[in-house]
């Protein structure tokens, strides 16, 4: 067989497979005697729960609920916090919160048994926006700091803004607001509990398989190798499967618990839509200070809605304040983020982890600045663009060369940039926009060291080598990835190379699928370990095992956010062109081009699939995605009504990637999963303005929020 | 536990007999009611009684053919995808046929059920209703013809009765000189409407000879205005300037749009302003973009 080499372009992996049908998903797999649950959920945002009555249950049906949790357990999920409960008892925070499970063998019986259920509730008035939150509508959520605000933070760097605000010409201020967005995975929420030699045994559609043991152990009071996840194959994550299979599992933890029996439960695509994590919704202040037609300060105040519950809201505010001032170094900055809690369904991870809000918020922000200012959008902020060297607003310093003005000169000359802005008068029906990210790859400052401390292990039997990992495959194309770098770093072939599915009980943990840093952490690791093994090789049946080690030098202080809070950043440019039909205010995108930085792609076919694939989420995102709330449910509720663009709303895509190799990446590659998400939304906005001559302080943008806008603007 | 009785007629005969005793509910390609019927995975639908008939593979309800007087048949189980693809099928039927959900679907979503779901974003209906079209009904003790326009009464509510079957629809010949269509979905394929119009026009020695119009997903039914219609029928092309805005304006009147009305009700009135001018401009004949 032959060796297999980094820069190879090969077939995915899992492609056939796949493409079949032949793969096997959490929902293919019936064990002997298996049983299903189904939730009972809040239908209330807020309030007491005065009686929960039950119809009688045939013999075998059981309804599971926070009394079947042990006197020894808590009902209590661990994320970040131990706040998000098992089971709602007594009162519940939103439309959807789980109260019990039915479970038995039957599925019609149980639908009909869920039918019958109610649940009567004392109602509370609701808090679901943010400006609820902020107002503290229907009572403090947190009496004891008569507030909702369940996490904050703040970063500053230069001078006081008040100084910087008083010396300024002109001080301009904007509210931008984005929208909660849904996974829409392919695959919907699935997990089954069963029980095999006294242990609890999880299969699951999941990123995280270690966090699912630690965080739902605590219900039973037992160690965390008595739970078993066995992650099956994962039809799409996106963030969605980062935290929340924790709570289908919990659930499914108390009923087999009481049952010993399989128990499977798939979340329809209705309920996947209504009752699972959303990407949080935000709303950035931004003023900035300006001198003699110059930035001097930035000064910005994000909210994010987190829901009921932290989950992991605090990390995803901490990266979104961290982005606040995207790709630009301004003298003087003060960013305070506040995640604020409502009586919604958590928000939780969604590609990007906060990244996208901000990097919206500020692109959209200078864009306008731009136009008020009266001079190109792009040229204007071109003259902020961060360099190696450069102070960050956490007071860190930017490590890498910043290849921003080469992936410029390559856009513009691909996409005709210059040309075209002269060209497209305001509001001629045609216009072109750009926008500018990048996205720090990994956990935050020293996380990957002090909070993960990922392991990689390669088991070498013969001339087979097997990866032992945490790290999932969720359709990202991880498994070539990881199998590729192996196969690389030993020189045998890419075919010799074992990497499944993982099973916590035989692999070691690499750290959560999630945060872009699969390909450079857990690369990184299995490169290291493959390295020893090949130093090694004669040695015959050996196993290698390596932890993470974080490079000296860059100091990070969890405490005040102050220091390196990434080693790495990715880098974006993406520009598109629209028409707009002035009938009926329908945009169509003719032209997409995107650079990117991610220092080296590993296999370039699956790179280009990350883009093409961020860049359309994050244009659904700006353009059609409509996630609406009433009394604190979503509106939407399906695939029909929540629409997620096909390859017939955006034209085939110019990509360029740009190299630049990282030191601590396994042949040089950064983080790009997420990246490729954080800023087309902002060029379509740029260049729908441009084509209307107006200007758009939310997204997304249907025609019908056009078609108001536009009243603006006659 | 709840069953679901399913009839598997093989002749149109066996499935009036059905439909007469047992007044089952006729499914043909499924794309509406498994959708509604639906209550999970591994588990029977729930329809609205408790049996079904299934229609969509009955021969005589299948195929498009014309007859003598120009008109045009299709059997009520003949597929979007076979109507988009059909060269005697009107341009605008097929417009409307062709835009119809996503491939898949169109493969098996029926014309006979896209008018007896009689939804307001019905793909079909809006344009059957502009042309005219009929349904047949048929029963063990006879055939019924009525206007698609007053089969449908209302949002899901039709003059069918429980022991008729819709057997085909049929469009009358049309020469028109001009004719506009769009469909706003929510996204440019596999989209429900968000607001759909046809118009069409006939134009002779400068004369509006025939003027119509239908709009789709701006009321609880399709909406189509004979008197208004009427206010430009007869007119000089040369007099269509003059009446243009009381036309709009009374068409406004007959479109009765629950969500988003002022996107519904604009976009509606600058697509029917763009076609009149267009026929004020002297469009050549055919297909106004």
């Amino acid at each position: 067989m032959p060796v297999t080499k980094i820069d190879d372009k090969i077939i995915r992996v899992d492609a056939v497979q796949k493409a079949r049908g032949e793969a096997k998903y959490v929902c293919d797999m019936t064990l002997p005697d298996m049983q299903y649950a189904y939730m009972v959920r809040s239908t209330c945002p807020r309030g007491k729960i005065k009686a929960i009555h039950l119809p009688e249950f045939p013999e075998g049906y059981y309804f599971i609920s926070a009394k079947d949790i042990p006197a020894k357990g808590k009902n209590e999920l661990w994320m970040i916090m131990k706040d998000w409960r098992c089971f709602a008892d007594e009162y519940v925070l939103y439309v959807g919160e789980t109260i019990g499970l039915v479970v038995g063998p039957d599925r019609t019986v149980l639908k009909d048994l869920k039918a019958q259920i109610t649940v009567d509730y004392e109602e509370q008035t609701p808090a679901c926006s943010i400006d609820d939150g902020i107002n503290c509508v229907g009572g403090p959520m947190f009496p004891e700091k008569n507030s909702n605000v369940m996490c904050e933070l703040f970063c500053e760097k230069g001078r006081p803004m008040d100084e910087v605000f008083a010396e300024a010409d002109e001080v301009f201020e904007e509210t931008i607001e984005t929208p909660y967005q849904e996974h829409v995975h392919l695959e919907t929420n699935s997990a089954i509990a069963d029980m095999e030699d006294g242990k609890f045994v999880f299969y699951a559609s999941a990123q995280c398989p270690f966090y699912i043991r630690k965080s739902i152990a605590g219900l039973l009071d037992i160690p965390y190798d008595d739970i078993i996840v066995r992650q099956c194959t994962t039809g799409g994550a996106f963030g969605g499967k980062e935290h929340f299979p924790d709570v289908i599992c919990g659930a499914l933890l108390v009923a087999e618990n009481k049952i010993h029996k399989p128990i499977k439960m798939v979340f329809d695509r209705e309920e996947d839509t209504q009752f699972s994590v959303k990407r949080h919704p935000s709303k950035c202040i931004y003023k900035t200070a300006i001198k003699d037609g110059k930035i001097t300060g930035v000064w910005g105040h994000i909210y994010y809605n987190c829901g009921a519950y932290l989950s992991s809201s605090y990390v995803v505010l901490q990266r979104g304040v961290f982005h606040g001032n995207g790709v630009y170094t301004f003298d003087n900055t003060y960013l305070k983020g506040e995640g604020i809690g409502t009586n919604m369904f958590p928000s939780c991870a969604f590609r990007g982890f906060g990244a996208p809000q901000t990097l919206f918020a500020i692109e959209t922000h200078l864009d306008h600045l731009a136009h008020h200012l009266g001079v190109d959008p792009l040229a204007f902020k071109m003259q902020y663009l961060a360099k190696k060297g450069d102070e960050t607003t956490t007071n860190g310093h930017i490590i890498e060369d910043v290849k921003l003005p080469e992936m410029l000169e390559v856009i513009t000359r691909e996409s005709d940039y210059w040309r075209k802005v002269k060209e497209y008068t305001p509001g001629c029906g045609k216009g072109i926009g750009i926008a500018l990210y990048n996205h720090g790859g990994a956990f935050t400052g020293n996380g990957e060291q002090a909070i993960i401390k990922g392991h990689a292990r390669l088991v070498r039997t013969g001339d087979k080598v097997s990866i032992q990992v945490g790290s999932t495959e969720m359709g990202q194309g991880f498994k070539t990835s990881l199998r590729k770098i192996c196969a690389a770093t030993l020189g045998i072939s890419i075919d010799n190379i074992e990497y499944l599915d993982p099973d916590t009980s035989k692999v070691v943990d690499s750290g959560p699928t999630a945060a872009s840093r699969s390909t450079m952490v857990v690369g990184r690791l299995v490169e290291r370990a493959a390295l020893e093994m090949k130093e090694r090789w004669d040695e015959g049946d050996i196993t290698t095992e390596v932890e993470y080690e974080h490079p000296d030098g860059y100091p990070w202080d969890q405490a005040t956010f102050r220091g390196d809070a990434y080693l790495g950043y990715g880098w974006g440019v993406a520009c598109v062109e629209v028409e707009a039909d002035k009938l009926t205010n329908e945009i169509k995108t003719v032209g997409v081009w995107s650079s990117h930085e991610i220092g080296k792609a590993i296999d370039e076919l699956i790179v280009h699939g990350q883009i093409n694939g961020g860049i359309m989420q994050s244009l659904g995102y700006g353009s059609m995605e409509k996630l609406e709330v009433k009394n604190g449910r979503f509106k939407q509720k399906s695939m029909s009504d929540y629409v997620i663009p096909t390859s017939m709303d955006f034209p085939k895509q110019f990509y360029h990637i740009q190299e630049n190799p990282y030191p601590w990446g396994p042949y040089g590659a950064k983080g790009m999963g997420e990246l490729v998400f954080n800023g087309a939304s902002a060029a379509y906005v740029d260049a729908v303005e441009r084509a209307l001559g107006t200007q758009f302080n939310s997204i997304p943008i249907p025609p019908e929020d056009i078609e108001e806008a536009l009243k603006n603007v006659h | 536990m709840a069953e679901v009785k399913c009839f598997i007629p093989q002749t149109l005969e066996e499935a009036l007999e059905i439909r007469k005793e047992y007044h089952s509910i006729p499914l043909a390609g499924g794309s509406d009611l498994m959708v509604a019927g639906s209550r999970g995975a591994g588990i029977t639908p729930a329809f609205k009684g408790d049996s079904v008939v299934l229609i969509g593979n009955l021969k005589e309800l299948k195929g498009i053919k014309e007859n003598a007087d120009g008109s045009v048949e299709i059997g009520a189980c003949t597929t979007s995808a076979e109507i988009a693809a059909s060269p005697i099928v009107h341009p605008l039927l097929k417009d409307a046929a062709s835009r119809m959900g996503a491939i898949a679907l169109r493969n098996s979503a029926t014309i006979g059920g896209n008018i007896g779901n009689a939804s307001p974003k019905g793909d079909m209906p809006q344009p059957l209703i502009l042309l005219d079209a009929e349904v047949v009904l048929q029963s063990k003790d006879g055939e019924r013809r009525m206007l698609v326009d007053e089969y449908i009464i209302a949002t899901k509510k039709t003059a069918i009765h429980d022991d008729e079957l819709i057997t085909k629809v049929i469009i009358p010949k049309h020469d028109f000189t001009h004719i506009f269509f769009r469909k706003i979905g929510m996204r440019r394929a596999n989209a429900i409407s968000k607001l759909t119009l046809s118009s069409a026009a006939i134009i002779k020695d400068g004369v509006v000879v025939d003027f119509r119009a239908s709009s789709g997903a701006a009321g609880p039914k399709v909406a189509r205005s004979r008197k208004a219609e009427e206010m430009l029928i007869g007119k000089k092309v040369e007099e269509l300037e003059s009446v243009k805005e009381s036309f709009l304006d009374a068409w406004n009147d007959v479109i009765a749009p629950h969500a988003m009305p002022e996107y519904r009700r604009n976009t509606t009135r600058r697509m029917l302003s763009y076609f009149i001018d267009a026929l004020i401009a002297g469009h050549g004949a055919g297909r106004v973009e």
